[in-house]
Formats: structure tokens, C-alpha cells, sequence
């Protein structure tokens, strides 16, 4: 039945957009952390993580096997989204003077994570609320199907 | 009394708003997807064309009036998934409007509650029918 494929759909958005949730909860979790890999024996911050989403092509068997045999009515919805990748952010570091600091360089400088507190509360802001407005789509597909369960009824 | 046209076009209309609730929650999946285009489901309009013909293309020969007729096979149009053409594109190439979605979905859901209680009650019908309307 096609409602399950709905709600497929709305799962695979819930899910894509927790990931973005976790994401950004690292990032902020690693706003100020000097050591996140060693590279040559220095140190390197701790680099801003984003996740890179895309709609899920229409790679289905019923949909393969309807495009073989010319069946296609084109009346076929995608599918939701996936999660391709979650990619490194390659702004530049910041340079904080704090020459106390035990990975400072011979200038007192310290590089710090390429993570803008401002932006991932905001990014944070909009995950959140597509995770709403997803739980919401997922609530109305359910309600939905019960309801077709009432046509036999009395 | 019969009219199976009646429960055809129930049937279809029920399938079409399955449908455009899919495509409505997969508009709101991909709401924050760069470069993706929203989907409309295009029914009623096509529907309503088709019902304006007072000719339809297939037609049976009856030789006696007590023939059952042949009911217009195919007048009942396939839905269609139609982009929006008059959409607002944002910064990322994206033309979800999430508003206009949840109405739809809104709207959608009474539509298909009303449809589901309307073929509820053609079933009615048809058993007090088959019982004499004795229960």
C-alpha cells in the first residue's frame, strides 16, 4: 500500500535530520577543542562538520521493473532524502592570541575550531523545526491509513 | 442502481489523495535539500475536463434497452505529478514553500476523510440493499 511509502519517506527526513542534530550538537560540543587530530606531531583544531543532503533517486525494484517493461504512468513520487555525506568545513582557523595556552605557536597564538557558535544555533533552529514539521506529515499519513480502516466499519 | 462508476471514481479519487499526501510529505522531507523541486498532483482539473465531454470516446452497442450499459472505461483520468512552475526559489535553489505544504496536507487529509466516509456509506447502502432493509 502506498501510505507505508509515505511514511518511509517522512522516516527517512526524521532520520537525515537527527543526523544534522547530532552534527551540530558535535560542533558546539567541540567549539573550543585545540586537539582534534594530530598531523606531523602538531596538533590540528578540531574541524566544523556539515551534512550534505540530497532527495533519494527512485532506485526501487517495483520502479526498475515498471521502467523495463514500460509501465512507468509518471505518476511516481520520490522517495525522501538521504544523507550523502557529512563533509568538513574548510574555512580557515581562528587565531586567538593566548600565549598560556599549551598549544600556542612562538607568537603566543593559538589556532582555534572553524566552529561559528551563531551559525550552528541556527542551523540547529531549522533541523529542529523540519524534524517538526516531519513528525507532523508522518502523524497525518497514520491518521490516514486508520481512517481507511473505517470504510468496512458498521 | 449499481452505479459501479460511482465506486470507480470513490476509488480513484481515494488513490489520488494517497498519493498527493506522498508527495506532499516528500516535499516536506526535502525541505532543507539544496536544488530540489517541489511536486504538485494534478487530478481534479483533468477530472473535471473530462466529465465537461458529454461524449465519451468508447461507447458499447446495446440491441436491447435491458443491456446493461457499458460504463465510459478510461474517463476517469490518471493523476499527474506536475511541478510548480510559479514557485519562489530561495538562496539554495530549493522551492518548498512549507506553509503552503502543511495547508495542502491539512486540506488534503479532511479530503480524504470525507471521501472515506462517503465510500463508508455507499457500502451501507449497498448491504441494506442485499438485506431488504430488513436490519
Amino acid at each position: 500500500m502506498s501510505l507505508f511509502r509515505g511514511m518511509d519517506t517522512s522516516a527517512s527526513a526524521l532520520t537525515a535530520n537527527r543526523l544534522r542534530l547530532d552534527t551540530i550538537a558535535a560542533n558546539i560540543a567541540n567549539a573550543n577543542s585545540t586537539r582534534a587530530q594530530l598531523v606531523d606531531g602538531v596538533w590540528q583544531p578540531y574541524r566544523r562538520k556539515i551534512v550534505e543532503i540530497a532527495p533519494k533517486t527512485n532506485q526501487t525494484f517495483d520502479h526498475l521493473l515498471g521502467a523495463a517493461i514500460g509501465m512507468v504512468s509518471g505518476a511516481k513520487p520520490e522517495q525522501g532524502v538521504r544523507v550523502q555525506a557529512i563533509r568538513e568545513d574548510n574555512t580557515p582557523f581562528k587565531r586567538v592570541y593566548h600565549p598560556e595556552h599549551p598549544d600556542a605557536d612562538q607568537a603566543g597564538y593559538v589556532l582555534m575550531p572553524n566552529v561559528d557558535i551563531m551559525k550552528e544555533m541556527v542551523d540547529m533552529i531549522s533541523a529542529s523545526r523540519s524534524y517538526e514539521a516531519n513528525v507532523t506529515a508522518l502523524n497525518a499519513s497514520k491518521s490516514m491509513m486508520m481512517k481507511a480502516l473505517e470504510i468496512n466499519g458498521r | 442502481m449499481i452505479q459501479t462508476d460511482h465506486l470507480r471514481l470513490l476509488e480513484r479519487s481515494l488513490d489520488v489523495s494517497t498519493l498527493r499526501q506522498r508527495v506532499i510529505a516528500n516535499n516536506i522531507a526535502n525541505v532543507d535539500t539544496p536544488h530540489f523541486k517541489s511536486k504538485r498532483v494534478a487530478f481534479e482539473e483533468m477530472l473535471r475536463q473530462e466529465m465537461g465531454q458529454t461524449t465519451s470516446q468508447l461507447r458499447a452497442y446495446r440491441t436491447d434497452q435491458r443491456h446493461l450499459s457499458f460504463g465510459p472505461i478510461g474517463s476517469i483520468p490518471e493523476p499527474r505529478i506536475t511541478s510548480n512552475p510559479n514557485a519562489m526559489v530561495q538562496h539554495n535553489e530549493n522551492d518548498v514553500d512549507l506553509e503552503y505544504e502543511m495547508n495542502r496536507m491539512a486540506e488534503n487529509q479532511i479530503w480524504y476523510n470525507g471521501l472515506v466516509q462517503l465510500t463508508g456509506g455507499y457500502f451501507t447502502k449497498l448491504s441494506s440493499v442485499i438485506n431488504g432493509g430488513g436490519k
